[in-house]
């Protein structure tokens, strides 16, 4: 897995390639990274989801604990171009009930500003 | 933003902030405008009225001015809802205006008018009345309440100011023109409407909220609202704040008649004469408006700001039981005058403007209709109320009481009034007549105790329902999240699934114990359950298969009939807790332990996942401690995750250990969670080492939270009140998550304040340390926000808040200062000011209100000052 960031209006995008899963962690975690950027101050978070094939419960656990730690600190996650495969997923385990997901990145971004 | 001269002039002597000082001078000459006049008419009405009428008649003008401003109400809110305000304001001050020139020129001729005595006092009641109530009104709209505890003292001696002018004009042209001070009082409200002018010029600049509406009312067309007498009762009395406002001020009118009859009872003993009257009024209010104008001007803030505003309210009534005491067991002049002189200084400085600061937060809409019933009719109708009952209880009873003592006659005939009668009849009826009085007195001053004891628990009530009223003003903005997902989301079931959905291709095994656990928890989505119960070339077609788009299909044993979970999982139970099922597996699992490879991943993960479906005691289980320390993630998790079910003591060191690694973390802080108290005490071992890893040990508060139990709540608050303070965030926010699940976990009050006070200095020495020079660049740096330090710092001292008071109050209170308008961060200090204990109060409030920078660092070094005193050095 892979994750490079970039930012856009002061909201951090992480670009994420490959699968989210426990045996492909090498260096750093998306949850570590996630917090790395509220301790700068960011609390705007979008997670982009183009790339990222599937993801098993560590992924599930790290989108999770990066939303909570996120919205604790009065910012917001969402989640971009995910797939539809994994859409489904997200909605039969009722993740959706609780993550903001988009199709369109730039849709994404305008909802972060028109909060 | 550039301070005006005005600003610098006023910031000497109140606290102002930039951009406030216009408004501010514009309320004080309006105010100012309004109260000269009034204290001219106010003393040649009570001189009038008690020389031709006598003060045995002063109910029945508390009782005429009750009916006649009940119509006034009556007619006012109606023309209140169709007339735009300042149009109102005008045509108000206009109508008092001529008014004011009429009765002048009816005084004049009075001989031929008896009645004016009477219409005038109407009339002087109705100017307060209805000027003095636009005039509150309209500074309830311009400040929030914030603004207003810092301001009102000011804007309000305004009014206090000329209300001295008046009087001592009074007092100085009383014996020489009496009939000129009309004329004057008619002279000054001219300039008052040139000031509501300006006033109005400058909330249309600003855009006031109430500007705004009545544009988009205009824009809109909208007719103006049908607003009688009826719908404000109605407001009043379908709301429970407004409803204990209306009874502190019926109690405050009341108990102000019994004060005021008391009073003028005694000055009627002592003075006869007309014009010797009016000055002595002219005077004795000016006397009476000076303290209050100095209290407003340089204490009313001051007080209000040490007290809070529940026990400023106190004060005044306090005060007025001691003087009500005093008056009853000695009705002399002194006595009059004291409590005169308390309720004339703190009535119209203190208990007013506090009085005006509980309107503030009510909505706009409710505020008019409340005011204009309330201010205008209801405290009249309460004087009314009072004189009605002056005169039901005191006339029938005064004869019945016994003569005065000696020692009483010899005071009344001390008493000027009295000596100068020579004729020895005439001396003896006003020796009755001054008995008469002082019993009267006496008898008001039981009854002023009785409704003072009433108007102070009426207070404390409003009190606490206005910090409900403040809390209602602002929002939550966001909620623990970890809270949220939980109520939300069954995590669990969530990661089954996922898991579920993995194991399908890597294996068959697998998968199917994965299936097992979703029948076994019985959180099966409707697909899934068809899944399993059917048969698999049925299911190939139309479950799972199609659901995740993939090629591949289930592997689950075919079966014609439905499975049962019950049976199901008794099956697999009984035939894993076979001795020789274990005796078989045995050199299985042995041979998949020792490989290590990557090949035999998938075997170790297997067995790792079918220990937790083992019996606790079984000899295959001995083998998950081996597998807890897999090298491989994969396996560690099933292993971390079959331990969570057969929770065996011996697992417990390497659960704790598996909290370092960030990829293991989770899994094992969900096996730990599932141990409940039983692991506390291994935990603190290790959230208390120093020597440990500081990950680790931030880990084992995390899981202590989680478990969330009053243990759990004491061992990270002795951590918290132990450590040296390296990881006080995790476990601050650890309590905190504990507090936001479990509000019945209570935590020591003495370790949370001291570890606030100390959560304070650090935020202070951190804002010096960053704001504290002169760089420009420093001060630029923070117009973008403050620094994470300070950001973290202050979410500490408020999670630490959260510990001792109402957590939602102080989260809602947080959240708009870090995030909300300048209107809501005013509220949520206000919220806080009303909340906290005063020794809290005295070091928060100031380092959270909007300032400068300079100010800010200003009160940081006063604040770290502050803790070097001996009572702080625990901080």
């Amino acid at each position: 897995m892979e994750i490079n960031a970039r930012e856009k209006e002061d909201i951090v995008i992480f670009d994420i390639e490959g699968e989210i899963r426990r045996s492909d962690i090498s260096d750093i975690t998306l949850h570590q990274l996630v917090k790395n950027q509220l301790d700068s101050g960011k609390r705007n978070i979008l997670l982009n989801f183009q790339n990222v094939e599937f993801i098993d419960s560590f992924g599930v656990g790290e989108i999770l604990a990066s939303y909570i730690s996120t919205n604790n600190l009065g910012g917001k996650m969402k989640i971009a171009k995910i797939s539809k495969k994994l859409y489904l997923v997200f909605q039969v385990t009722m993740l959706t009930k609780v993550l903001e997901i988009f199709d369109d990145e730039e849709v994404a971004l305008d909802s972060f500003n028109k909060e | 933003m550039v301070k005006s001269r005005l600003y610098r002039i006023l910031s000497r002597i109140i606290d102002i902030r930039p951009g406030e000082e216009i408004i501010a001078s514009l309320l004080f000459l309006y105010f100012f405008f309004i109260m000269f006049p009034y204290y001219i008419i106010k003393p040649y009405r009570d001189a009038k009225y008690i020389i031709k009428e006598g003060s045995e008649y002063l109910p029945i003008a508390y009782l005429t001015t009750a009916i006649v401003v009940g119509i006034v109400v009556a007619f006012y809110s109606r023309l209140q809802a169709r007339v735009p305000r300042r149009v109102l304001i005008i045509l108000c001050l206009v109508f008092f205006m001529v008014t004011c020139l009429i009765s002048q020129r009816l005084f004049v001729k009075e001989e031929k008018f008896i009645w004016m005595p009477l219409v005038f006092w109407v009339w002087a009641n109705l100017f307060i009345v209805v000027l003095g109530t636009q005039f509150w009104i309209l500074a309830n709209d311009v400040f929030n309440p914030r603004e207003a505890k810092r301001l009102i003292g000011f804007f309000g001696s305004g009014g206090l100011l000329g209300g001295i002018f008046g009087a001592l004009l009074t007092g100085f042209l009383g014996r020489k023109d009496p009939d000129l001070l009309l004329l004057i009082a008619f002279g000054i409200l001219i300039l008052s409407i040139f000031v509501v002018n300006l006033i109005f010029i400058w909330q249309r600049r600003k855009g006031s909220p109430d500007d705004k509406a009545e544009k988009k009312d205009k824009e809109k067309g909208a007719e103006p609202a049908k607003v009688g007498f009826i719908d404000c009762f109605n407001t009043v009395r379908k709301n429970n704040y407004l409803t204990l406002l209306a009874v502190v001020v019926i109690l405050t009118f009341v108990v102000a008649t019994f004060i005021d009859y008391q009073s003028k009872t005694v000055i009627d003993i002592h003075e006869e004469r007309m014009d010797e009257m009016t000055s002595l009024f002219g005077y004795f209010h000016a006397a009476l408006l000076g303290l209050p104008f100095l209290i407003s001007m340089f204490m009313t803030g001051g007080i209000i700001k040490r007290f809070g505003i529940r026990l400023t309210l106190l004060l005044f009534p306090l005060l007025l039981l001691l003087c009500a005491f005093g008056i009853g067991i000695w009705p002399v002049f002194g006595w009059a005058l004291a409590i005169k002189t308390s309720d004339k200084s703190l009535s119209f400085s203190l208990n007013q403007f506090t009085r005006e600061l509980l309107y503030i937060p009510i909505s706009p809409e409710l505020k008019y209709k409340a005011k204009v019933f309330i201010d205008m009719f209801l405290n009249r109708f309460a004087k009314g109320l009072g004189a009605l009952i002056l005169m039901i209880f005191l006339i029938p009873f005064f004869r019945d009481f016994t003569q005065p003592s000696v020692m009483q006659k010899a005071e009344v005939f001390d008493k000027p009034g009295v000596l100068e009668t020579t004729d020895e009849s005439q001396r003896i009826d006003e020796l009755e007549l001054v008995d008469k009085r002082i019993r009267r007195v006496r008898f008001a001053s039981a009854f002023s105790v009785i409704f003072i004891f009433a108007w102070v628990f009426f207070n404390i009530k409003v009190s606490k329902e206005y910090t409900k009223i403040v809390k209602d003003k602002i929002k939550i903005k966001w909620d623990r999240a970890d809270r949220m997902v939980a109520e939300k989301l069954d995590v669990d079931y969530t990661k089954l699934v996922f898991d579920t959905i993995e194991s399908r291709n890597r294996s068959s095994i697998l998968y199917a114990m994965h299936i097992f656990d979703l029948i076994k928890q019985d959180k099966l989505t409707p697909e899934v359950k068809k899944l399993i119960s059917y048969k698999s070339d049925e299911v190939k077609a139309s479950s799972l298969g199609g659901l995740f788009e993939s090629g591949e299909t289930a592997l689950l044993p075919e079966t014609d009939e439905i499975i049962s979970e019950d049976v199901l999982g008794k099956e697999i139970g009984e035939i894993m807790s076979l001795d020789v099922y274990q005796e078989v597996m045995k050199s299985y699992v042995e041979n998949a332990l020792r490989d290590e490879g990557v090949e035999s991943e998938t075997a170790r993960m297997e067995v790792a996942k079918a220990i937790g479906l083992m019996e606790s005691e079984s000899p295959l289980a001995e083998k998950l401690g081996e597998l807890l320390w897999d090298a491989s993630p994969e396996v560690s998790k099933y292993a971390l995750e079959s331990a969570a079910k057969l929770r065996k003591k011996e697992y417990v060191p390497a659960l704790i250990k598996k909290l370092f690694n960030p990829i293991t973390r989770e899994d094992a802080s969900v096996a730990l969670e599932k141990y409940g108290d039983r692991v506390i005490g291994a935990l603190s071992d290790y959230l208390s080492d120093r020597d440990e890893d500081i990950e680790l040990r931030k880990g084992t508060a995390s899981v202590l939270a989680r478990i969330g139990t009053q243990d759990a709540g004491d061992c990270l608050m002795w951590e918290l009140e132990e450590g040296k303070g390296e990881i006080d965030t995790e476990l601050i926010d650890a309590l905190d998550r504990i507090r936001s699940e479990k509000p019945g976990v209570q935590f020591r009050e003495d370790i949370v304040e001291t570890k606030i006070l100390r959560e304070i200095k650090k935020y202070c020495l951190t804002f010096i340390k960053h704001f504290g020079t002169k760089s420009k660049r420093k001060k630029a740096e923070m117009t973008k926000g403050l620094p994470e330090e300070l950001n973290v710092s202050l979410m500490n001292v408020f999670k630490l808040f959260g510990f001792i008071y109402l957590r939602e109050d102080i989260m809602r209170a947080y959240q708009n200062i870090q995030v909300g308008t300048k209107d809501s961060v005013d509220y949520a200090i206000e919220l806080l000011d009303n909340t906290l204990k005063k020794e809290m109060r005295e070091i928060v409030i100031p380092l959270m209100e909007d300032l400068a920078l300079d100010e800010r660092v200003k009160r940081c070094r006063n604040c770290l000052k502050d803790f070097s005193r001996p009572n702080r050095k625990n901080a």
